[in-house]
């Protein structure tokens, strides 16, 4: 992995500066900012985010598994209670209800993680403490024959400081 | 003929939209880390803070300790009137938990913006207050090393909890509550424990604080996974909220007992859990928005709005305790009625008059603008309506009891000193953690402060608003 990081201060050079970058082709890039932007993600223009695949899943299994686990542990140890039926599945819902919840969220929170690649305990390429603070970022993953170009683009647009890692 | 039209020079009072609550007096994004990070510094009055919640939580575990030993005969409890202080508690800071998932889900959904500055305070509260919560339950068995016999596991003993049991229901729902409210809260503090590391020279912290945000580097695609996640997690934890207080109320209401043997509990508990949660917000947020200078974050417009809130939750749970009197003298039951005379008039008449007063009475000053935009106030204010959501529960709990449908069933319940004990001690236990995460993680969400924060710009100013 070998690249160019820029630090901006503002935010309409940064969201230039990916502009140019993508249109030239120079590399893969990444951008960074204190909080979402979404011009940030207007100019990356990413597809949609499937997070949503893993809550649809995740609440599905829930609410199977709540009401199988009501169901199932009224029928192996059945109580008469009220004169309702073993498996009353209207107070079930209760179960289910929770347990989708439970694991609806969860998943969701897995599926998060798994899609943002994190948890990430080493890989600090392209990566500069002042993005979680103040200023905007952009890395660009590039050919060693394309730095040159990556890194005149940023200072064009105005980069505070940039600088090659690998 | 007096005019309706206001003089061009009269002072107008603000009335400003909830979704559109700015920050004027915050700049820039270096500002928001500097200030809201300042707070982390430990002070004396904190530190003596933490010594007080400690001593009411040792007080706490004294009674708790003298209860086990001596049997749970020492809590005041005497046929029939077998639930007391500890389910009266238990209710009471499941509500107060309440309000943090509202503000920090809900009122996400509904993009109220005077949730901004409040919701992590909130959210924080809404954990340890259930962590809170689920104590009494347990002191209450009178055998906690029992506890796991509700948790339903396949065991030798082929004992399985009665799912058709309110209290089953109950387990469920205080454990999916704890464990969403416990992940909302921890997944929105991912990218401001990424500033923390970012800024923290000490070598070990730092590496604690890089395990606690997972690699987290502000990185687009994070951001837009975070978001959507998000969003789907406010999704769950909004009918999450109406539900759980709707289950605590079945414990009261599925039982054939004058005074809880009705369909109104569901949507009373949860205005009246809304209502108390948000006064905690208030008793917790006013003294902090003076003692750590954070009057320009949370502003008299965030505590106008909320007052809004608390009064419409008021006049809900108002109408509530009316319609329960008029259905009991409507219906035409004689035990019904008889149990809402003595409600008012008998017995306990004094408790629920302290509910009455507290609860719909005194909030009727937030029709003030006023009084709605006086912190002072919404203090004072914050501690009747906790007194008063305590005394609500209390008179819910002990009169059905002591007044069940056979006058020779009748009688009174005195607490003890063990559950006066228990009773600070739940407010030990809670004020320690709170104390303790307000020096050890940010109170207000970073990022999202920042994000109605104009960004700086090249090319001139930007519109306020991230979305």
């Amino acid at each position: 992995m070998r690249g160019i990081v820029g630090v901006f201060h503002e935010l309409d050079s940064t969201v230039d500066t990916i502009e140019e970058l993508k249109h030239k082709k120079l590399g893969a890039l990444t951008a960074y900012s204190p909080t979402p932007r979404h011009e940030l993600e207007h100019a990356i223009d990413p597809p949609e985010s499937p997070v949503r695949k893993f809550t649809l899943i995740g609440a599905l299994a829930g609410v199977t598994f709540g009401y199988w686990l009501s169901i199932w542990g009224s029928m192996y140890w059945p109580l008469v209670v009220g004169g309702k039926a073993i498996a009353s599945w209207l107070p079930y819902t209760v179960f289910g209800f929770e347990v989708m919840v439970m694991v609806g969220a969860l998943s969701t929170v897995f599926g998060m993680f798994y899609l943002a690649g994190i948890p990430r305990l080493t890989d600090t390429v392209g990566y500069d403490v002042r993005f979680s603070g103040s200023h905007y970022g952009v890395w660009c993953e590039c050919a060693p024959d394309k730095l040159a170009e990556v890194e005149q683009v940023m200072r064009r647009h105005g980069a505070v400081e940039v600088r090659g890692e690998r | 003929m007096a005019t309706l039209v206001q003089p061009a020079d009269a002072p107008r009072r603000p009335n400003i939209a909830t979704a559109d609550i700015q920050l004027p007096a915050v700049k820039d994004y270096e500002q928001v880390d500097n200030e809201i990070l300042a707070i982390l510094k430990p002070t004396k009055a904190w530190f003596f803070g933490l010594l007080a919640a400690l001593a009411c939580l040792g007080l706490g575990a004294f009674s708790w300790a003298y209860q086990i030993h001596q049997g749970l005969g020492v809590a005041g409890y005497n046929p029939p009137v077998m639930w007391g202080v500890y389910i009266i508690t238990f209710v009471f800071w499941v509500g107060i938990g309440h309000a943090g998932t509202l503000i920090s889900a809900i009122l996400y959904l509904f993009r109220a913006g005077f949730r901004t500055t409040i919701y992590r305070a909130a959210e924080a509260m809404t954990v340890f207050a259930v962590m809170t919560a689920g104590l009494f339950p347990i002191i209450h068995i009178g055998r906690p090393w029992k506890f796991f016999w509700l948790i339903p596991y396949p065991n030798w003993r082929l004992l399985w909890p009665n799912f058709k049991s309110p209290l089953v229901w109950d387990v469920f729902a205080i454990t999916t509550y704890l464990t969403i409210s416990t992940t909302f809260l921890f997944v929105g503090l991912i990218p401001d424990i990424a500033v923390l590391r970012d800024r923290e020279t000490n070598p070990l912290r730092k590496k604690i604080l890089a395990f606690l945000s997972f690699g987290w580097r502000n990185s687009e695609r994070e951001w837009r996974h975070f978001a959507r996640a998000y969003l789907f997690l406010a999704a769950f934890s909004t009918p999450l909220v109406l539900s759980v207080h709707s289950i605590v109320s079945f414990d009261f209401a599925m039982g054939i007992v004058p005074g809880w043997h009705t369909t109104i509990f569901p949507p009373y508990f949860v205005a009246g859990a809304i209502f108390s949660g948000f006064a905690m917000v208030w008793t917790i947020i006013i003294p902090m928005r003076k003692w750590f200078n954070l009057k320009h974050y949370v502003t008299l417009n965030h505590l106008d709005a909320s007052a809004k809130m608390v009064l419409f939750t008021s006049m809900v749970v108002g109408l509530a305790y009316t319609i329960e009197f008029f259905i009991a003298w409507y219906g035409g039951v004689q035990y019904e009625q008889d149990y809402f005379w003595n409600r008012v008039f008998g017995q306990w008449w004094w408790a629920a008059w302290i509910m009455l007063t507290c609860n719909m009475i005194l909030p009727l000053s937030l029709f003030s603008q006023k009084l709605r935009r006086n912190p002072t106030w919404l203090w004072i204010l914050s501690i009747f309506i906790n007194i008063g959501m305590w005394f609500e529960r209390f008179v819910i709990v002990v009169p059905s009891l002591s007044h069940d449908v056979e006058p020779w069933q009748w009688s009174g319940y005195v607490p003890t000193w063990v559950d006066y004990g228990l009773l600070i001690g739940s407010f030990g236990w809670f004020f320690m953690w709170f104390l303790l995460f307000v020096k050890q993680l940010p109170i207000m969400a970073l990022a999202e402060i920042k994000e109605i924060i104009p960004p700086r710009m090249k090319k001139g100013a930007h519109h306020h608003g991230g979305h």
